[in-house]
């Protein structure tokens, strides 16, 4: 067991010593010079020995591996660096925005699932009735709308129309609840026909046709569908946890949700490595831990893929 | 094990949501005073607001608090460093020592007056102005704010040349080694503004400064709100406060102003634009002439003088701006033509003469409707980048081209910097800057035209013109230098170097009765002052 886990943190280390150098490498690659994006962000031109100043004021100037082996010694020790952009340190921005990240979508995520567990079950269950089109009809509309779209018209509909909330909210409850309803609604879409065709599925197995000739009772026949289900469920939250923790650009810069993925845009324009390299780090680790939970979660829930 | 494995992710998730709970939403707020604005910052929950009120008794003549909304928002309030005096200057934080005007001259503003002699300019403070806390400006003050500002910005690292002395408590000298016509202008620039570099203990959120108001919640990179300076050296303050909401997206910025929940802001879009200018009794909308161009660089190295001159004879500014509804006016030269350096003439569109210089240089039509000279076809290698609209100016000048037969690709970079400007590799390249930072042409002349400029990218060089810049740099009769600067425009305008497209507008929409908001100052960096008024 202890080697395993072992096993798998080493795994896990080699994994990001490869990402972070391949994504090291691409931005060194990539045109654009972060000395010169911070002189001229407002317009104002600039002279040659200004940015060569600024260059190597940066450490811009030295050679990609001493670059990379500075950093990556630099991180190992615990320190993301200083901000290419602001001279800020970069650790509590990443902090900061991820905190705040997390708490929208783990809100919304939340929201989702309930939603799409009752819709979806609810469909399945009852297929080709009324609630089983409404449903699904929902679910294709939701799914298609873009997050600009739909961030445009709530606010319109629920700021202008209804004045039920403000424009400008703050980190309250009440900000909470328009980007909320802006991640959800796509999200549901999705969930809503993902867990509607799982448990399908599982209604077409041979142990509900067996369960229903013993004559088991609807409730626990039902339940043991949704059990059955759930592994599969699992794997796509893991997949959404990963894609949410990422950012919803639009939805933080229409709300002034202060989250990760504005701060890393801000940072891809601004070619501010050391938050892009903190980024990616964070990011990589997110998804394999969230994915090797996913998978030991499979197996808790289906121990048929164990023995597989 | 199983129930144990989910007992365990339970608990992690609840204990994660937990502290994100407690933290989201809560930026690194530095409160440094007021509790007025606070109340502000509560009250702009609500989704219909009046203009918020508070109690408490001012020397000012209003009780007022003005909400806006800023599209950048940075992590220092510190005024010297990078842009970050730009922002305290538009919260009316910090003032300088001379101030743009609406005609674009330097006025005085902390200082009497500055004399040259010479190379050395003698700087006068005017009496009684005051930091604050209270604590004076001195001579010796400035001179270490300017030292400073040499040291943390490196846009400003020349000034470390010059010789700064405290003559005495309220004048000062600097000796700047050659003739230094433009510094009168440079000390406008806001990142000269004053700080009690004695007082001010956390420069990054709390400066101490001379404007009428002072910080009293700053979010990195977030709301920034200010309270009245109940110390201002300049008199009353009408305004009892200011909250700045960061709102980087146009959408949002219309939406809050129709609900009420902003007074006014500036750099507003087309869209928006269009709007608020079919309920003209709800919102007063000034549109000016700003210092932001759009131009064009012919590339001399690629293309012979005919096709230059029929480019720039079929390139339609007027319809360009009409097109981008507002937000632009067409450009004679690069700069505003109100300012003495902004004489100069362009011809006029004239298609029918773009067609006929270039059938005389040789160019034929071919069956296809487009120019060609010896089996080659005429095509023009435009590459933009798309931000500040010329994305759309490139479509439209494509589009204007192809109508008398020239015929062009489209390329797109991220960087303009980084590629085409620092390679050359284009045949018009677009691109937008200030040309005009502190009211003088020397800036814009010596980063595009001068010998070696990095903007000189397309191969403009003309002797008599570098000799006119040479005389330019030293020239200290303003009436002198407008001439000179109208003459080395003229050049590179007679020469075909560059098309001078349109001057961004300031753009600004007011709530009726708002007033004050920098919205006939052609200049970016200003915005609240003490005659900022909310009726």
């Amino acid at each position: 067991m202890i080697r395993n886990i072992l096993k798998k943190i080493a795994e896990i280390v080699l994994i990001l010593v490869i990402l972070s150098f391949f994504v090291f490498l691409l931005l060194y690659i990539a045109p654009g010079d972060p000395a010169e994006k911070r002189l001229t962000s407002q317009g104002v031109a600039i002279t040659k020995q200004v940015l060569d100043a600024e260059r190597e004021r940066l450490g811009l100037l030295k050679p990609f591996l001493v670059r990379y082996g500075e950093w990556l010694l630099s991180v190992i020790r615990g320190d993301f660096g200083i901000s290419f952009k602001d001279d800020m340190p970069v650790a509590p921005k990443l902090y900061k925005g991820l905190l705040n990240t997390f708490f929208l979508a783990f809100t919304s995520l939340s929201v989702s699932l309930i939603v799409s567990f009752i819709l979806g079950v609810s469909s399945a269950l009852r297929k080709d009735s009324m609630l089983d089109h409404a449903v699904r009809i929902y679910s294709f509309i939701a799914n298609s709308l873009p997050n600009f779209l739909i961030s445009v018209l709530l606010m319109y509909f629920f700021c202008i129309k209804l004045n039920i909330f403000p424009v400008i909210a703050s980190g309250n409850i009440q900000g909470l609840v328009m980007p909320v309803l802006c991640l959800s609604i796509p999200m549901t879409g999705r969930f809503i026909r993902q867990i509607r065709t799982e448990v399908l599925n599982q209604m077409n197995e041979d142990y509900v046709m067996g369960m229903k000739c013993r004559g088991v009772k609807k409730h626990y026949i039902a339940l043991n569908i949704i059990r059955n289900s759930l592994g599969h469920i699992f794997t796509i939250v893991a997949i959404q946890i990963g894609t949410l923790m990422g950012g919803s650009v639009v939805i933080e810069a229409i709300f002034r949700w202060p989250g990760i993925g504005k701060l890393v845009m801000d940072s891809i324009s601004a070619r501010d490595y050391p938050v892009i390299m903190g980024f990616v780090l964070i990011m990589g680790t997110i998804y394999i831990v969230v994915n090797t939970l996913s998978d030991m979660l499979d197996k808790v829930l289906d121990p048929r893929i164990e023995k597989d | 094990m199983k129930k144990r494995l989910l007992t365990l992710m339970m608990t992690a998730v609840l204990a994660l949501s937990a502290v994100a709970c407690t933290s989201a939403g809560v930026g690194n707020e530095t409160v440094t005073d007021g509790t007025e604005t606070t109340e502000a910052a509560e009250t702009s929950g609500d989704a219909t607001q009046e203009t918020v009120e508070i109690d408490e008794g001012n020397s000012g003549s209003s009780d007022k608090i003005l909400r806006t909304a800023a599209s950048f928002a940075y992590a220092s309030l510190d005024v010297h460093k990078e842009y970050y005096g730009w922002y305290t200057s538009i919260y009316g934080v910090s003032e300088t020592l001379f101030k743009m005007d609406e005609n674009m001259n330097a006025v005085p503003m902390l200082a009497e007056d500055a004399v040259a002699d010479g190379s050395v300019w003698t700087i006068t403070l005017k009496d009684g102005v005051a930091f604050s806390n209270g604590n004076p400006l001195t001579a010796d003050m400035a001179v270490r704010n300017l030292q400073r500002l040499a040291e943390v910005n490196e846009r400003f690292a020349y000034l470390a040349d010059f010789e700064m002395t405290a003559v005495d408590d309220k004048t000062f000298t600097v000796d700047t080694g050659d003739v230094y016509p433009t510094l009168r202008n440079e000390l406008a620039s806001p990142e000269f503004g004053m700080m009690d570099l004695d007082a001010t203990t956390d420069f990054d959120n709390d400066p101490i400064c001379t404007g009428p108001f002072v910080i009293s919640k700053f979010q990195p990179e977030g709301d920034v709100e200010v309270v009245r300076n109940e110390n201002y050296w300049g008199g009353d303050v009408n305004l009892a406060g200011a909250v700045f909401y960061y709102m980087q997206e146009d959408d949002p910025k219309l939406l809050a102003m129709q609900s009420g929940e902003i007074d006014c802001y500036n750099s507003v879009s087309s869209a928006a634009l269009a709007v608020y200018e079919q309920e003209p009794d709800k919102y007063n909308v000034v549109s000016i002439p700003g210092a932001r161009l759009q131009f064009y660089i012919l590339n001399e190295n690629t293309l012979d003088d005919a096709v230059r001159e029929a480019i720039n004879l079929t390139v339609d500014k007027d319809k360009i701006a009409e097109y981008l509804s507002g937000t632009v006016s067409p450009a004679v030269g690069p700069f505003n033509t109100n300012a003495a350096y902004g004489k100069v003439t362009v011809p006029a569109v004239d298609t029918a003469k773009a067609k006929e210089i270039l059938e005389a240089d040789g160019y034929m039509l071919n069956a296809d409707g487009f120019y060609e000279k010896d089996g080659e076809r005429l095509t023009i290698n435009i590459k933009y980048y798309a931000a500040r609209s010329l994305d759309t100016i490139a479509i439209l000048i494509q589009e204007q081209l192809k109508e008398v037969g020239i015929d062009s690709i489209l390329g797109v970079e991220e960087d303009p910097d980084a590629t085409y400007i620092a390679t050359g590799d284009f045949d018009l390249a677009l691109y937008c800057m200030i040309a005009d930072k502190a009211g003088d042409p020397l800036y814009f002349i010596e980063s595009t035209l001068m010998d070696g400029a990095y903007y000189d990218c397309g191969g403009f060089d003309d002797a008599h013109c570098e000799e006119l810049i040479g005389e330019l740099k030293y020239e200290t009769d303003t009436v002198k230098r407008a001439e000179l600067a109208n003459e080395i425009i003229q050049i590179a305008i007679d020469d075909n170097a560059f098309g001078y497209v349109g001057l961004f507008n300031s753009t600004t929409v007011l709530r009726p009765g708002v007033s004050g908001f920098a919205e006939t100052i052609p200049f970016d960096f200003y915005g609240i002052d003490a005659d900022t008024t909310i009726e």
